[in-house]
């Protein structure tokens, strides 16, 4: 008997790396999922690697575009007939800069990204689970949620941004059965840390790829990366009956590395 | 296949509510578990009604001196020949009283019960773990290591000290495969609540006991207490290999009590 057994999940970003890892994590529990990414082949690609048959599926579209992330969630209700589980968890950024060279391109796409993408998802999945009074809503925040690199400004902003969301929220909904709440990981080498980790090390004044991945690691008590299925087996207890009562959180996996 | 087959846990205070709990709960996945308290009796009741057979194991003691914590530490590896897991879980404090009218003799019972039982405990624990190159250190903590409310500085004073110290040890080891975390539960009506609370109460110049109760759930966002399961499944996430990643944590199970 899985943890989450008759449950239905969505992820944005849910093809590699966090988002997959949480997917292959809820079918193993028992739950049905959606999986989002906007590449239609590499969302084929990950069914047939997670071998779920008919309890996975993928929705196609960009995180960032308002329709994509509703588009998911009345998907996933139309595709398995509820939703209970919604992962809020593509983000990342394209060429960031410090604030003094920001283009307002990049400020833009960082904002819908990271931020309004989880104000959109957690709006409609919430106006589904209310009446249901049900539910749980998972934020990938960062580290970077709780403090503020140079050269990652709206990265930083923007994680900040949505565990204050994810807070009021948590507030509003705390008496109807529904949690939400944010994980907040160190550094994971993901593809998305691999494919932009070079432009953010130059914005962030630093050697090279490596020399970024080594300075979040030194910050931290393990001195290494974090890795997905850390934040995994997170998201399964927060979404599994065990977690009904844990709600407007910021919970940590970052191998020692905040502070507070 | 538990998440924690063949590991040996150490719970003080184990005999009843959050420490009953999680050890049940380590049982459950495999671990051999030794529960202490300070009764003979009541540990023997805890035995047949745990169920575990030779997978569990009592060692009476009291925690609040050094000789105690050490003999249930070197109990435990005595009797299971290894620790992997300590949860430094006892703890509690009696005769509240406002700063201005505190005894040292409440201050001194309460420090020694909630923070030197956790250094001792801790210190004796990394004496095995640090040469074996792992472990997993979980120390009771509360909502309270985070606020504070008026009346109950003992208590408070004491879980800021433990969240301080599972910092600092946290990144001592953290290279050495052994995670340091602390729990921060909300209330939860355990025996030690219900013996204790009225006089908590008292000190913080509330009606009765129920009052002091509705002032935590209300505080939260769940508007209700949390439960010893709550806590008892984040133990086990963060005893477990997913576990890994985490550490220097204090980690909120409150219902979304605590503003951080």
């Amino acid at each position: 008997m899985g943890k989450l057994e008759g449950k239905v999940a969505c992820i944005t970003g849910g093809t590699r790396s966090i988002g997959r890892a949480m997917a292959d994590a809820f079918v193993a529990e028992g739950a049905k999922v959606v999986v989002n990414g906007r590449d239609a082949e590499k969302g084929q690609r990950c069914l047939e690697e997670m071998g779920a048959g008919d309890d996975a599926a993928f929705f196609a579209g960009d995180a960032s575009e308002q329709s994509t992330v509703e588009g998911l969630i009345d998907f996933t209700i139309e595709t398995y007939g509820q939703l209970d589980i919604c992962c809020l968890n593509s983000g990342g950024v394209k060429m960031t800069a410090p604030v003094a060279q920001m283009t307002d391109e990049e400020w833009t796409l960082e904002v819908d990204w990271n931020l309004n993408h989880v104000f959109w998802g957690m709006r409609r999945a919430l106006q589904h689970m209310i009446p249901r009074e049900s539910g749980r809503i998972l934020v990938t925040s960062s580290v970077e949620g709780k403090l503020g690199k140079p050269g990652i400004p709206g990265y930083a902003a923007t994680k900040h941004a949505v565990n204050g969301l994810m807070k009021a929220a948590a507030q509003e909904v705390g008496t109807l059965g529904i949690t939400v709440n944010s994980i907040l990981p160190g550094l994971i080498e993901t593809d998305i840390v691999r494919e932009t980790g070079p432009e953010s090390a130059i914005a962030m004044g630093l050697d090279g790829y490596d020399a970024l991945i080594d300075l979040f690691t030194q910050e931290s008590a393990i001195k290494r990366p974090n890795r997905v299925e850390e934040v995994a087996a997170v998201a399964v207890l927060l979404a599994s009956d065990a977690g009904r009562n844990i709600t407007g959180n910021m919970f940590p996996v970052d191998g020692g590395t905040m502070p507070y | 296949m538990g998440l924690l087959d063949g590991q040996v846990a150490c719970v003080t205070g184990g005999t009843r509510g959050i420490g009953r709990g999680t050890a049940e709960a380590f049982l459950r996945e495999g671990a051999s578990v030794v529960v202490n308290g300070r009764s003979e009796e009541k540990g023997a009741r805890a035995l047949e009604e745990m169920g575990g057979g030779d997978q569990v194991h009592f060692i009476a003691g009291d925690v609040k001196s050094r000789g105690g914590c050490e003999a249930i530490v070197n109990g435990t590896v005595e009797h299971f020949g290894r620790i992997d897991i300590l949860f430094a879980n006892a703890g509690g404090a009696k005769d509240h009283a406002p700063v201005a009218e505190l005894t040292d003799a409440s201050m001194q019972d309460s420090l020694e019960w909630n923070f030197w039982h956790t250094f001792w405990t801790m210190q004796t624990a990394l004496g095995h773990m640090i040469p074996q190159g792992s472990g997993r250190i979980i120390a009771m903590s509360s909502v309270e290591g985070k606020a504070g409310k008026p009346g109950i500085a003992i208590y408070v004073a004491a879980k800021h000290a433990i969240n301080g110290l599972v910092k600092s040890a946290a990144q001592e080891v953290g290279t050495l495969g052994i995670t340091v975390n602390a729990v921060c539960p909300g209330a939860i009506e355990t025996d030690i609540m219900k013996a204790e609370g009225p006089g908590a109460a008292e000190a913080m110049g509330l009606e009765s006991y129920e009052a002091l109760l509705d002032i935590f759930a209300q505080q939260s966002a769940i508007k209700r207490l949390n439960e010893v399961t709550d806590v008892a499944e984040v133990c086990v996430l963060l005893a477990s290999e997913a576990g890994a990643g985490i550490t220097g944590s204090l980690l909120s199970i409150d219902g979304g009590t605590s503003p951080y």
